[in-house]
């Protein structure tokens, strides 16, 4: 079988999946809006500091949101044993990953495009006139959580305490990108300054690139048996 | 069982001189430290906490690469002597980003008036010791050898490959640090030759420390492993003809 239609097919099984049950959607979709709020009343009522914390606390429901998405798509594989069925396909293991990656990428951005407006409407920020800049921002900084989320999940899916394994492995790994991110978007919201937040999306490409070559070679380690 | 003969339980002699000539070594090294060198035109003596402080961060950092190469060569060739190598050095590294977090720490509160700064090289220093952390609860959680091998040493790439970009990350962030250890004092003035030799010297020294440890922690692996073999051989015998394996 063809590699590339191998990736295609287990990105559409897995969008495929979620767009019949939804489960992942609806979880994420209100976990998001949820940790918004929650930060939001943790920062306080003073609107100053609420719209200069706007695209931190977007970047942190991301995060989290991500770790559910990595670790539902594998739950919903193992529960009938489809993992299995999926790793005997005559493609390599990576082939596989990038199928994931594929499907947990193109719902994380989605999910990063609709909480930027709502953000952006419970923190009281501006979007500010270079906003077009602000998806590949979230393109690029949502692909790096999926990198990393979607081959620590895989890992993790037949260990013992996987729901509090994963972010504690996750999190400090996707530290730069949680920074450039949030310095990224924070310099286009706040500051209108392109030139400063294309530095950190370079930081953020560098960063997808390397893990995109890393995760796809040692994904056979993590899921062999 | 019988006890294996072909393992050797004792520290060889070769190592104990080893060890008796690093701490020989150390006392020349905090010699040179606290006594022989200068002290600094704007720290006073101060500046003395840097010869431990960098001289571990240095060897810390170089630990943690080495973890990542032994993890690659183990996934390349399936040794289990690269498996051991790789858990030796990652605890090695554990222990010298600890101790350079508490160095550090020493070392800010009188020169930057706190304990903890969000500056790069401790922030950095600090996300490793929670990199090196995850890498031993993945091993601890899984029970095959050949599997916890394989899945902890591509945690230890993943951890080594994210070093560069942390580093990146939090330097641009914010930086208190003193800029580069050669150019110590942050005014730009290099190190004075006879400071710069005694932080080599301990460098040194920190480097054959890390050795002995990694060469003694092989040993004590390959003594694991007879005895992880040991056990599984014991679970094939049927238990009533069972022994008690010897160590």
């Amino acid at each position: 079988m063809n590699d590339l239609l191998a990736v295609w097919l287990v990105a559409r099984k897995d969008l495929l999946q979620e767009a019949r049950s939804k489960a992942v959607t609806v979880a994420t979709l209100f976990f998001s809006a949820v940790t918004l709020v929650v930060i939001a009343f943790a920062i306080g009522a003073d609107t100053r500091l609420l719209r200069e914390a706007a695209m931190g606390a977007l970047w942190v429901a991301l995060a989290f949101a991500s770790v559910i998405s990595a670790a539902q798509s594998y739950q919903a594989d193992l529960e009938d044993g489809a993992f299995d069925a999926l790793l005997t396909l005559p493609v390599p293991r990576s082939a596989v990953y990038l199928g994931k990656l594929l499907a947990n990428w193109g719902f994380m951005f989605a999910l990063g495009l609709v909480m930027l407006p709502v953000t952006l409407v419970l923190y009281g920020a501006e979007a500010g006139p270079h906003w077009p800049w602000l998806v590949p921002t979230i393109g690029l900084g949502t692909l790096g959580f999926a990198l990393i989320a979607v081959l620590y999940a895989g890992l993790t899916a037949n260990l013992r305490a996987r729901e509090s394994l994963l972010p504690v492995l996750m999190f400090p790994v996707v530290v730069p990108i949680l920074l450039a991110a949030v310095r990224a978007s924070g310099s286009l919201v706040g500051l209108a300054d392109v030139e400063l937040a294309t530095g950190w999306l370079l930081l953020l490409g560098g960063f997808d690139l390397v893990y995109v070559v890393l995760c796809t070679a040692m994904y056979g380690y993590v899921v062999e048996e | 069982m019988t006890t294996n003969t072909n393992v050797r339980w004792d520290r060889p002699v070769w190592m104990k001189a080893w060890a008796a000539l690093i701490v020989a070594l150390f006392a020349v090294g905090a010699y040179l430290g606290l006594v022989w060198s200068p002290p600094d035109v704007n720290q006073g003596n101060l500046i003395r906490i840097m010869y431990a402080h960098v001289s571990v961060a240095w060897i810390g950092f170089v630990a943690v690469g080495l973890t990542a190469f032994f993890a690659a060569l183990y996934l390349w060739r399936g040794k289990r002597r690269d498996d051991v190598l790789a858990v030796a050095s990652a605890e090695m590294a554990l222990l010298f980003s600890s101790l350079t977090i508490i160095g550090g720490m020493t070392y800010s509160r009188p020169t930057l008036n706190t304990f903890w700064t969000w500056d790069a090289k401790l922030t950095l220093t600090a996300l490793m010791v929670a990199l090196l952390v995850g890498y031993f609860i993945v091993r601890a959680l899984v029970d095959d050898p050949v599997r916890r091998g394989r899945v902890s040493a591509v945690v230890a790439i993943v951890v080594a490959g994210s070093l560069p970009f942390n580093y990146l990350a939090a330097e641009w962030f914010r930086t208190l640090h003193p800029s580069r250890a050669i150019a110590l004092d942050g005014s730009g003035v290099t190190m004075a030759p006879d400071m710069l030799s005694a932080l080599l010297f301990n460098t040194v020294v920190a480097g054959l420390v890390y050795a002995w440890f990694m060469v003694d922690r092989v040993r004590l692996g390959r003594i694991e492993a007879q005895l992880e073999d040991a056990r599984v051989a014991q679970e094939a015998v049927p238990s009533g003809k069972r022994g008690v394996v010897r160590v």
